[in-house]
Protein backbone atom coordinates (compact mmCIF):
# COMPACT_ATOMS: atom_id res chain seq x y z
CA UNK A 1 0.00 0.00 0.00
CA UNK A 2 1.68 3.40 -0.98
CA UNK A 3 0.77 5.42 2.14
CA UNK A 4 0.14 9.34 1.19
CA UNK A 5 -0.97 10.46 4.30
CA UNK A 6 0.43 9.28 7.96
CA UNK A 7 -0.85 10.07 11.54
CA UNK A 8 0.72 8.23 14.32
CA UNK A 9 -0.69 8.42 17.95
CA UNK A 10 -1.07 12.16 17.09
CA UNK A 11 -2.25 14.83 20.18
CA UNK A 12 -2.92 17.90 20.23
CA UNK A 13 -3.37 19.85 23.32
CA UNK A 14 -5.08 23.95 23.40
CA UNK A 15 -3.85 25.06 26.91
CA UNK A 16 -5.69 22.16 29.32
CA UNK A 17 -7.82 21.25 26.60
CA UNK A 18 -6.89 17.84 24.64
CA UNK A 19 -8.12 18.20 20.92
CA UNK A 20 -6.93 15.03 19.83
CA UNK A 21 -6.13 11.98 22.01
CA UNK A 22 -3.65 9.75 20.29
CA UNK A 23 -5.09 9.84 16.58
CA UNK A 24 -3.61 7.25 14.60
CA UNK A 25 -4.78 7.25 10.46
CA UNK A 26 -3.16 5.51 7.18
CA UNK A 27 -4.36 6.90 3.89
CA UNK A 28 -3.58 5.23 1.11
CA UNK A 29 -2.44 7.08 -2.42
CA UNK A 30 -6.12 8.31 -4.07
CA UNK A 31 -8.21 6.51 -1.46
CA UNK A 32 -11.29 9.36 -0.78
CA UNK A 33 -10.97 9.21 3.68
CA UNK A 34 -13.95 10.81 5.20
CA UNK A 35 -13.88 11.71 8.65
CA UNK A 36 -17.25 11.96 10.63
CA UNK A 37 -17.92 13.55 13.80
CA UNK A 38 -19.63 15.86 15.86
CA UNK A 39 -18.90 19.71 16.08
CA UNK A 40 -15.31 19.91 18.15
CA UNK A 41 -14.58 16.29 17.53
CA UNK A 42 -11.35 17.35 16.51
CA UNK A 43 -12.24 17.06 12.78
CA UNK A 44 -10.60 21.09 11.45
CA UNK A 45 -8.02 20.45 13.94
CA UNK A 46 -7.16 16.76 12.28
CA UNK A 47 -7.15 19.04 8.78
CA UNK A 48 -5.42 21.58 10.20
CA UNK A 49 -1.96 19.79 11.24
CA UNK A 50 -2.06 17.99 8.28
CA UNK A 51 -1.93 21.03 6.04
CA UNK A 52 0.63 22.74 8.23
CA UNK A 53 -1.63 25.50 10.12
CA UNK A 54 -1.04 24.05 13.27
CA UNK A 55 1.37 21.89 14.74
CA UNK A 56 0.97 18.83 16.81
CA UNK A 57 1.83 18.67 20.17
CA UNK A 58 2.80 14.87 20.05
CA UNK A 59 2.67 12.04 17.53
CA UNK A 60 3.88 11.43 13.90
CA UNK A 61 2.45 13.73 11.40
CA UNK A 62 4.01 12.73 7.33
CA UNK A 63 2.12 13.69 4.31
CA UNK A 64 3.57 12.43 0.98
CA UNK A 65 6.79 11.40 2.56
CA UNK A 66 7.30 14.84 4.51
CA UNK A 67 7.32 15.20 8.28
CA UNK A 68 5.06 17.97 9.74
CA UNK A 69 8.71 20.01 10.50
CA UNK A 70 8.77 20.42 6.53
CA UNK A 71 4.93 21.37 5.89
CA UNK A 72 5.84 25.29 5.14
CA UNK A 73 7.98 24.09 2.36
CA UNK A 74 6.76 25.62 -1.07
CA UNK A 75 7.30 22.43 -2.96
CA UNK A 76 4.67 20.52 -0.13
CA UNK A 77 2.09 23.81 -0.25
CA UNK A 78 1.81 23.22 -4.17
CA UNK A 79 0.94 19.49 -3.80
CA UNK A 80 -2.24 20.39 -1.32
CA UNK A 81 -5.18 21.67 -2.29
CA UNK A 82 -7.43 23.28 0.58
CA UNK A 83 -11.12 23.57 0.84
CA UNK A 84 -11.54 24.75 4.68
CA UNK A 85 -15.34 26.24 6.20
CA UNK A 86 -13.65 29.73 6.10
CA UNK A 87 -12.26 30.11 2.81
CA UNK A 88 -12.62 33.11 1.27
CA UNK A 89 -12.58 34.66 -2.35
CA UNK A 90 -11.73 38.25 -3.11
CA UNK A 91 -15.38 39.48 -3.58
CA UNK A 92 -14.51 42.86 -5.30
CA UNK A 93 -13.64 40.97 -7.90
CA UNK A 94 -14.37 38.68 -11.24
CA UNK A 95 -14.50 35.07 -10.99
CA UNK A 96 -11.85 35.26 -13.80
CA UNK A 97 -9.20 37.63 -11.69
CA UNK A 98 -9.91 35.50 -8.52
CA UNK A 99 -8.95 32.27 -10.42
CA UNK A 100 -6.01 34.25 -12.52
CA UNK A 101 -4.18 35.25 -8.60
CA UNK A 102 -4.08 31.42 -7.76
CA UNK A 103 -3.30 30.52 -11.46
CA UNK A 104 0.24 32.98 -11.38
CA UNK A 105 0.66 31.24 -7.57
CA UNK A 106 0.64 27.89 -8.56
CA UNK A 107 2.34 28.52 -12.22
CA UNK A 108 -0.45 26.98 -13.88
CA UNK A 109 -1.51 26.80 -17.38
CA UNK A 110 -5.28 28.91 -18.42
CA UNK A 111 -6.46 25.87 -20.06
CA UNK A 112 -7.10 24.18 -16.63
CA UNK A 113 -8.74 27.16 -15.01
CA UNK A 114 -10.75 26.92 -17.95
CA UNK A 115 -11.71 23.48 -17.67
CA UNK A 116 -12.62 23.19 -13.79
CA UNK A 117 -14.76 26.03 -14.17
CA UNK A 118 -16.72 23.72 -17.01
CA UNK A 119 -16.14 21.15 -14.23
CA UNK A 120 -18.47 22.85 -12.19
CA UNK A 121 -20.91 24.48 -14.63
CA UNK A 122 -19.51 28.45 -14.02
CA UNK A 123 -17.77 28.76 -17.46
CA UNK A 124 -20.88 31.42 -18.37
CA UNK A 125 -19.85 33.82 -15.05
CA UNK A 126 -15.99 34.21 -15.71
CA UNK A 127 -16.53 37.92 -15.89
CA UNK A 128 -19.24 38.23 -12.92
CA UNK A 129 -17.87 39.55 -9.22
CA UNK A 130 -17.98 37.39 -6.66
CA UNK A 131 -20.21 39.89 -4.60
CA UNK A 132 -22.67 38.93 -7.15
CA UNK A 133 -22.58 35.51 -7.23
CA UNK A 134 -24.54 32.83 -4.74
CA UNK A 135 -23.13 30.81 -2.05
CA UNK A 136 -23.44 27.61 -3.96
CA UNK A 137 -21.67 29.57 -6.48
CA UNK A 138 -19.08 30.83 -4.62
CA UNK A 139 -18.58 27.63 -3.04
CA UNK A 140 -18.08 25.69 -6.53
CA UNK A 141 -15.20 28.58 -7.32
CA UNK A 142 -13.51 27.69 -4.00
CA UNK A 143 -13.50 24.05 -5.02
CA UNK A 144 -11.94 25.07 -8.71
CA UNK A 145 -9.43 26.98 -6.68
CA UNK A 146 -8.32 24.08 -4.83
CA UNK A 147 -7.97 21.91 -7.57
CA UNK A 148 -6.39 24.39 -10.68
CA UNK A 149 -3.14 23.16 -9.93
CA UNK A 150 -3.77 19.49 -9.41
CA UNK A 151 -3.06 18.79 -6.28
CA UNK A 152 -1.44 15.43 -4.99
CA UNK A 153 -3.63 15.48 -1.97
CA UNK A 154 -7.10 17.71 -1.60
CA UNK A 155 -8.32 18.45 2.18
CA UNK A 156 -12.10 19.64 2.32
CA UNK A 157 -13.36 20.52 5.69
CA UNK A 158 -17.09 20.35 5.39
CA UNK A 159 -17.14 21.05 1.38
CA UNK A 160 -21.10 20.68 1.02
CA UNK A 161 -22.29 22.30 4.14
CA UNK A 162 -25.72 24.20 4.14
CA UNK A 163 -25.63 24.35 0.55
CA UNK A 164 -28.74 23.11 -1.40
CA UNK A 165 -28.86 19.44 -3.18
CA UNK A 166 -28.44 21.01 -6.79
CA UNK A 167 -24.94 22.13 -5.74
CA UNK A 168 -24.08 19.35 -3.45
CA UNK A 169 -24.41 17.36 -6.33
CA UNK A 170 -22.46 19.12 -8.37
CA UNK A 171 -19.74 19.16 -6.23
CA UNK A 172 -19.82 15.63 -5.46
CA UNK A 173 -20.15 14.69 -9.10
CA UNK A 174 -16.48 17.25 -9.02
CA UNK A 175 -15.42 15.11 -6.60
CA UNK A 176 -15.63 11.87 -7.97
CA UNK A 177 -14.14 12.85 -11.23
CA UNK A 178 -10.78 14.18 -9.20
CA UNK A 179 -10.93 10.98 -7.66
CA UNK A 180 -11.32 8.76 -10.87
CA UNK A 181 -7.69 10.98 -11.57
CA UNK A 182 -6.37 9.56 -8.47
CA UNK A 183 -5.58 12.59 -6.13
CA UNK A 184 -6.24 11.41 -2.60
CA UNK A 185 -8.82 13.36 -1.17
CA UNK A 186 -9.41 13.17 2.96
CA UNK A 187 -12.86 15.07 3.81
CA UNK A 188 -14.24 15.75 7.13
CA UNK A 189 -17.94 15.76 7.19
CA UNK A 190 -21.44 15.29 9.37
CA UNK A 191 -23.20 14.53 6.25
CA UNK A 192 -24.06 10.18 6.06
CA UNK A 193 -25.34 10.68 2.70
CA UNK A 194 -21.55 12.25 0.92
CA UNK A 195 -19.68 9.97 3.69
CA UNK A 196 -21.35 6.95 1.87
CA UNK A 197 -21.65 8.35 -1.48
CA UNK A 198 -17.39 9.45 -2.01
CA UNK A 199 -15.61 7.59 0.86
CA UNK A 200 -13.77 4.23 0.65
CA UNK A 201 -12.86 4.48 4.29
CA UNK A 202 -14.76 6.16 7.18
CA UNK A 203 -13.24 7.03 10.63
CA UNK A 204 -15.51 8.28 13.17
CA UNK A 205 -13.91 10.47 15.44
CA UNK A 206 -15.53 11.83 18.94
CA UNK A 207 -14.11 14.11 21.58
CA UNK A 208 -10.16 13.92 19.80
CA UNK A 209 -10.35 10.09 19.17
CA UNK A 210 -11.18 7.77 16.57
CA UNK A 211 -13.91 5.02 17.66
CA UNK A 212 -13.92 3.30 14.74
CA UNK A 213 -13.01 3.15 11.06
CA UNK A 214 -13.97 0.91 7.94
CA UNK A 215 -15.73 1.38 4.58
CA UNK A 216 -19.36 2.96 5.12
CA UNK A 217 -20.74 -0.81 3.68
CA UNK A 218 -18.48 -2.61 6.01
CA UNK A 219 -19.37 -0.58 9.43
CA UNK A 220 -22.58 -0.84 8.23
CA UNK A 221 -22.72 -4.76 8.22
CA UNK A 222 -20.50 -4.64 11.42
CA UNK A 223 -23.33 -2.87 13.55
CA UNK A 224 -26.33 -4.66 11.86
CA UNK A 225 -28.55 -7.30 14.43
CA UNK A 226 -30.77 -9.85 13.61
CA UNK A 227 -33.74 -7.75 14.32
CA UNK A 228 -36.59 -7.67 11.89
CA UNK A 229 -38.84 -4.85 12.18
CA UNK A 230 -42.73 -4.55 11.49
CA UNK A 231 -44.59 -1.78 10.86
CA UNK A 232 -48.78 -2.02 11.59
CA UNK A 233 -51.26 0.03 9.89
CA UNK A 234 -52.48 1.30 13.54
CA UNK A 235 -48.87 3.10 14.07
CA UNK A 236 -47.76 -0.09 16.19
CA UNK A 237 -44.19 -1.56 15.42
CA UNK A 238 -43.28 -5.20 16.13
CA UNK A 239 -39.24 -6.49 16.99
CA UNK A 240 -38.89 -10.07 16.28
CA UNK A 241 -35.47 -11.55 16.10
CA UNK A 242 -34.55 -13.59 12.95
CA UNK A 243 -34.08 -17.08 14.43
CA UNK A 244 -35.72 -20.33 13.31
CA UNK A 245 -37.68 -20.44 16.77
CA UNK A 246 -39.14 -16.98 15.11
CA UNK A 247 -40.17 -18.71 11.74
CA UNK A 248 -43.93 -19.11 12.03
CA UNK A 249 -44.04 -15.46 13.51
CA UNK A 250 -41.81 -14.08 11.04
CA UNK A 251 -44.41 -15.80 8.23
CA UNK A 252 -47.43 -14.84 10.08
CA UNK A 253 -46.58 -11.56 9.48
CA UNK A 254 -45.38 -11.83 6.26
CA UNK A 255 -48.75 -11.98 5.17
CA UNK A 256 -50.38 -10.06 7.55
CA UNK A 257 -52.74 -7.94 5.81
CA UNK A 258 -51.90 -5.14 8.98
CA UNK A 259 -48.39 -5.29 8.11
CA UNK A 260 -47.44 -2.15 6.44
CA UNK A 261 -43.95 -2.08 6.41
CA UNK A 262 -41.62 -5.11 7.16
CA UNK A 263 -37.35 -4.28 7.21
CA UNK A 264 -34.59 -6.24 8.25
CA UNK A 265 -32.42 -3.61 10.58
CA UNK A 266 -29.50 -2.70 8.37
CA UNK A 267 -28.25 0.96 10.02
CA UNK A 268 -27.24 3.73 8.20
CA UNK A 269 -23.79 5.50 8.43
CA UNK A 270 -25.48 7.79 11.17
CA UNK A 271 -27.25 4.83 12.84
CA UNK A 272 -24.03 2.98 13.15
CA UNK A 273 -22.24 6.42 14.74
CA UNK A 274 -24.98 7.28 17.14
CA UNK A 275 -24.14 3.39 18.49
CA UNK A 276 -20.68 3.39 18.47
CA UNK A 277 -20.32 6.80 20.18
CA UNK A 278 -24.12 7.69 21.45
CA UNK A 279 -24.19 10.69 19.69
CA UNK A 280 -26.22 12.57 16.99
CA UNK A 281 -23.85 13.77 13.85
CA UNK A 282 -24.77 17.31 13.96
CA UNK B 1 10.79 35.77 -2.46
CA UNK B 2 9.15 35.48 -6.04
CA UNK B 3 8.91 38.00 -8.59
CA UNK B 4 6.08 36.23 -11.07
CA UNK B 5 4.35 35.50 -6.86
CA UNK B 6 5.11 39.38 -6.13
CA UNK B 7 3.55 40.59 -9.28
CA UNK B 8 0.46 37.85 -9.52
CA UNK B 9 -0.51 39.57 -5.89
CA UNK B 10 0.59 43.37 -7.29
CA UNK B 11 -2.34 43.01 -10.24
CA UNK B 12 -4.65 41.45 -7.89
CA UNK B 13 -4.26 44.26 -4.94
CA UNK B 14 -4.09 47.30 -8.22
CA UNK B 15 -7.42 46.27 -9.19
CA UNK B 16 -8.57 45.94 -5.09
CA UNK B 17 -7.10 49.01 -4.48
CA UNK B 18 -8.81 50.73 -7.89
CA UNK B 19 -12.29 49.27 -6.74
CA UNK B 20 -12.01 50.29 -3.40
CA UNK B 21 -13.89 53.24 -2.73
CA UNK B 22 -12.47 54.50 0.35
CA UNK B 23 -8.76 53.63 -0.62
CA UNK B 24 -9.34 55.01 -3.67
CA UNK B 25 -9.95 58.52 -2.54
CA UNK B 26 -7.04 58.78 -0.55
CA UNK B 27 -4.96 59.71 -3.41
CA UNK B 28 -7.34 62.51 -3.70
CA UNK B 29 -6.36 63.96 -0.43
CA UNK B 30 -2.90 65.37 -1.54
CA UNK B 31 -4.02 66.73 -4.59
CA UNK B 32 -6.54 69.00 -3.23
CA UNK B 33 -4.39 70.03 -0.06
CA UNK B 34 -2.31 70.92 -2.90
CA UNK B 35 -4.90 72.79 -5.30
CA UNK B 36 -5.63 74.83 -1.94
CA UNK B 37 -2.36 76.30 -1.19
CA UNK B 38 -1.60 76.69 -5.17
CA UNK B 39 -4.18 78.93 -4.58
CA UNK B 40 -3.04 81.22 -1.85
CA UNK B 41 -1.09 83.36 -3.66
CA UNK B 42 2.25 84.97 -3.12
CA UNK B 43 6.15 83.75 -3.49
CA UNK B 44 6.73 80.24 -3.91
CA UNK B 45 5.21 77.72 -1.44
CA UNK B 46 7.16 77.33 2.13
CA UNK B 47 8.89 73.44 2.40
CA UNK B 48 6.49 73.04 5.91
CA UNK B 49 3.99 73.27 3.17
CA UNK B 50 5.01 70.94 1.13
CA UNK B 51 6.52 68.39 3.22
CA UNK B 52 2.86 69.15 4.94
CA UNK B 53 1.45 67.47 1.62
CA UNK B 54 4.79 64.47 1.41
CA UNK B 55 2.95 63.98 5.26
CA UNK B 56 -0.68 63.97 3.86
CA UNK B 57 0.78 61.69 1.33
CA UNK B 58 2.50 59.30 2.98
CA UNK B 59 0.18 58.74 6.28
CA UNK B 60 -3.46 58.54 4.10
CA UNK B 61 -2.23 56.57 1.03
CA UNK B 62 1.06 54.70 2.06
CA UNK B 63 0.86 54.00 6.09
CA UNK B 64 -2.89 53.90 5.82
CA UNK B 65 -3.45 51.72 2.37
CA UNK B 66 -1.20 48.86 2.92
CA UNK B 67 -2.52 48.98 6.72
CA UNK B 68 -6.43 48.66 5.49
CA UNK B 69 -5.06 46.09 2.71
CA UNK B 70 -3.93 43.94 5.05
CA UNK B 71 -6.72 44.18 8.04
CA UNK B 72 -8.85 43.26 5.13
CA UNK B 73 -7.72 40.07 4.09
CA UNK B 74 -7.42 39.66 8.03
CA UNK B 75 -11.18 40.20 8.45
CA UNK B 76 -12.47 38.61 5.25
CA UNK B 77 -10.37 35.35 5.44
CA UNK B 78 -8.73 35.99 2.44
CA UNK B 79 -5.13 36.02 3.84
CA UNK B 80 -5.32 32.53 4.84
CA UNK B 81 -6.15 31.38 1.02
CA UNK B 82 -2.56 33.28 0.34
CA UNK B 83 -0.84 31.63 3.00
CA UNK B 84 -2.14 28.45 1.68
CA UNK B 85 -0.57 29.30 -1.66
CA UNK B 86 2.82 28.97 -2.99
CA UNK B 87 3.08 32.62 -1.86
CA UNK B 88 5.22 33.66 1.07
CA UNK B 89 4.31 36.67 3.47
CA UNK B 90 7.24 38.74 2.03
CA UNK B 91 5.85 37.89 -1.24
CA UNK B 92 2.55 39.23 -0.37
CA UNK B 93 4.10 42.43 1.79
CA UNK B 94 5.83 43.38 -1.04
CA UNK B 95 3.41 42.67 -3.99
CA UNK B 96 0.92 45.22 -1.33
CA UNK B 97 3.75 47.49 -0.59
CA UNK B 98 4.32 48.29 -4.55
CA UNK B 99 1.03 49.12 -4.98
CA UNK B 100 0.65 52.08 -2.33
CA UNK B 101 3.75 53.16 -3.27
CA UNK B 102 2.70 53.63 -6.94
CA UNK B 103 -0.50 54.82 -5.58
CA UNK B 104 1.21 57.97 -3.70
CA UNK B 105 4.03 58.28 -6.48
CA UNK B 106 1.44 59.48 -8.89
CA UNK B 107 -0.60 61.20 -6.32
CA UNK B 108 2.46 63.53 -4.77
CA UNK B 109 3.77 63.88 -8.56
CA UNK B 110 0.14 65.27 -9.11
CA UNK B 111 0.22 67.68 -6.28
CA UNK B 112 3.64 68.83 -6.77
CA UNK B 113 2.82 69.65 -10.42
CA UNK B 114 -0.24 71.50 -8.84
CA UNK B 115 1.95 73.50 -6.36
CA UNK B 116 4.30 74.14 -8.74
CA UNK B 117 7.39 73.02 -6.04
CA UNK B 118 10.36 75.53 -7.61
CA UNK B 119 12.83 74.11 -4.38
CA UNK B 120 15.96 72.21 -5.09
CA UNK B 121 15.84 68.70 -4.60
CA UNK B 122 19.77 67.68 -2.97
CA UNK B 123 20.55 63.98 -2.56
CA UNK B 124 19.97 64.27 0.99
CA UNK B 125 16.51 65.53 0.55
CA UNK B 126 15.39 62.68 -1.88
CA UNK B 127 17.16 60.05 0.69
CA UNK B 128 14.90 61.45 3.65
CA UNK B 129 11.88 61.09 1.74
CA UNK B 130 12.90 57.75 1.30
CA UNK B 131 13.62 57.12 4.74
CA UNK B 132 10.26 58.79 5.57
CA UNK B 133 8.29 56.55 2.91
CA UNK B 134 9.65 53.44 4.28
CA UNK B 135 9.11 54.82 7.86
CA UNK B 136 5.18 55.10 7.13
CA UNK B 137 5.33 51.92 4.82
CA UNK B 138 6.76 49.46 7.52
CA UNK B 139 4.11 51.45 10.50
CA UNK B 140 1.44 50.69 8.19
CA UNK B 141 2.34 46.96 7.40
CA UNK B 142 3.02 46.30 11.23
CA UNK B 143 -0.02 47.64 12.16
CA UNK B 144 -1.51 45.59 9.40
CA UNK B 145 0.04 42.30 10.44
CA UNK B 146 -1.26 42.84 13.98
CA UNK B 147 -4.88 43.87 13.48
CA UNK B 148 -7.84 41.50 12.52
CA UNK B 149 -10.45 43.95 10.76
CA UNK B 150 -10.49 47.35 8.83
CA UNK B 151 -12.13 48.65 11.78
CA UNK B 152 -9.03 48.55 14.20
CA UNK B 153 -7.57 50.48 11.78
CA UNK B 154 -8.64 53.70 12.59
CA UNK B 155 -7.43 53.12 16.21
CA UNK B 156 -3.94 53.30 15.25
CA UNK B 157 -4.61 55.54 11.80
CA UNK B 158 -5.13 58.70 13.79
CA UNK B 159 -2.75 58.93 15.65
CA UNK B 160 -0.08 58.10 13.21
CA UNK B 161 -1.64 60.85 10.57
CA UNK B 162 -1.52 63.84 13.39
CA UNK B 163 1.62 62.84 14.90
CA UNK B 164 3.35 61.99 11.86
CA UNK B 165 1.60 63.42 8.61
CA UNK B 166 0.37 66.51 10.07
CA UNK B 167 3.17 67.10 12.39
CA UNK B 168 3.50 70.80 11.08
CA UNK B 169 0.13 71.40 12.21
CA UNK B 170 0.98 70.74 16.27
CA UNK B 171 2.24 73.61 16.12
CA UNK B 172 -1.33 75.18 15.46
CA UNK B 173 -2.53 73.35 18.32
CA UNK B 174 0.60 74.08 20.94
CA UNK B 175 1.73 77.60 19.55
CA UNK B 176 4.41 78.01 22.44
CA UNK B 177 7.81 77.26 20.69
CA UNK B 178 8.97 76.51 24.16
CA UNK B 179 6.10 74.11 25.43
CA UNK B 180 8.06 70.46 25.99
CA UNK B 181 5.46 69.42 23.60
CA UNK B 182 6.75 71.53 20.77
CA UNK B 183 10.43 70.67 21.67
CA UNK B 184 9.99 66.77 21.38
CA UNK B 185 8.26 67.45 18.14
CA UNK B 186 11.61 68.73 16.81
CA UNK B 187 12.63 65.05 16.80
CA UNK B 188 9.84 64.02 14.62
CA UNK B 189 10.85 62.83 11.19
CA UNK B 190 8.73 65.04 9.13
CA UNK B 191 10.56 67.92 10.45
CA UNK B 192 14.22 66.13 9.78
CA UNK B 193 12.72 66.19 6.05
CA UNK B 194 11.91 69.96 6.49
CA UNK B 195 15.48 70.39 7.95
CA UNK B 196 16.98 69.07 4.86
CA UNK B 197 16.32 71.83 3.19
CA UNK B 198 18.86 73.87 5.21
CA UNK B 199 22.53 73.85 5.92
CA UNK B 200 22.71 71.34 8.55
CA UNK B 201 22.56 67.84 7.23
CA UNK B 202 23.91 65.02 8.85
CA UNK B 203 22.03 65.17 12.23
CA UNK B 204 18.32 65.53 10.45
CA UNK B 205 19.34 62.43 8.58
CA UNK B 206 20.76 60.27 11.41
CA UNK B 207 17.44 61.19 13.08
CA UNK B 208 15.16 59.98 10.20
CA UNK B 209 17.42 56.95 9.95
CA UNK B 210 16.62 55.90 13.88
CA UNK B 211 13.06 56.28 12.90
CA UNK B 212 13.51 54.05 10.19
CA UNK B 213 14.98 51.75 12.25
CA UNK B 214 12.67 51.74 15.00
CA UNK B 215 10.11 51.18 12.27
CA UNK B 216 11.95 48.27 10.87
CA UNK B 217 11.62 47.17 14.45
CA UNK B 218 8.51 47.06 14.68
CA UNK B 219 7.66 45.55 11.65
CA UNK B 220 10.46 42.36 12.36
CA UNK B 221 8.48 41.95 15.70
CA UNK B 222 5.13 42.04 14.07
CA UNK B 223 6.10 39.75 11.22
CA UNK B 224 7.35 37.53 13.52
CA UNK B 225 4.51 37.87 15.60
CA UNK B 226 2.36 36.72 12.87
CA UNK B 227 4.14 34.19 11.78
CA UNK B 228 4.27 32.57 15.51
CA UNK B 229 0.75 33.21 15.29
CA UNK B 230 0.21 31.15 12.21
CA UNK B 231 1.79 27.85 13.16
CA UNK B 232 1.13 26.83 16.94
Amino acid sequence: MDRVIILENVKKHFGNEEALKGMTVEIAKGEVFGLLGPSGSGKTTTIKILTGELGPSEGRVEVLGRSHESFNSTQYVKSLGILSDNSALYERLTVKDNLALFRKLYNTEQTKVDQVLKDVGLEKHIDKRVKDLSKGMKQRILLCKAVLHEPEVLFLDEPTSALDPGTTESIHAMLLKIKAQGTTIMLTTHNMDEATALCDTVAFLNNGTITDMGSSESLRQAYKTNEIHITYRNGTTRHIQRTIENRSQLEKALFDPEAVNIESDYPTLGEVFKKVTGKELV
Amino acid sequence: MNTGRIMAIFEKDLKEFTRNAMLFTTILLPIILAFMYSRMGGEALPAMLVYLIVGVAFSAILCSGIMTMMAEENEKNTLRGLMQSPASMLDILAGKSLVVVLMTAVSLIISFLIMDVAFEWSIASIGGLILLALFFLNVGIAVGLTVDSVATTSVYLLPIMFIFGFTPMIEMVVPDSDHFIRRLTDYLPLYQNISLHGEETTVPLLILLAWTLVSFLYVTWAFRKRMSDEVK
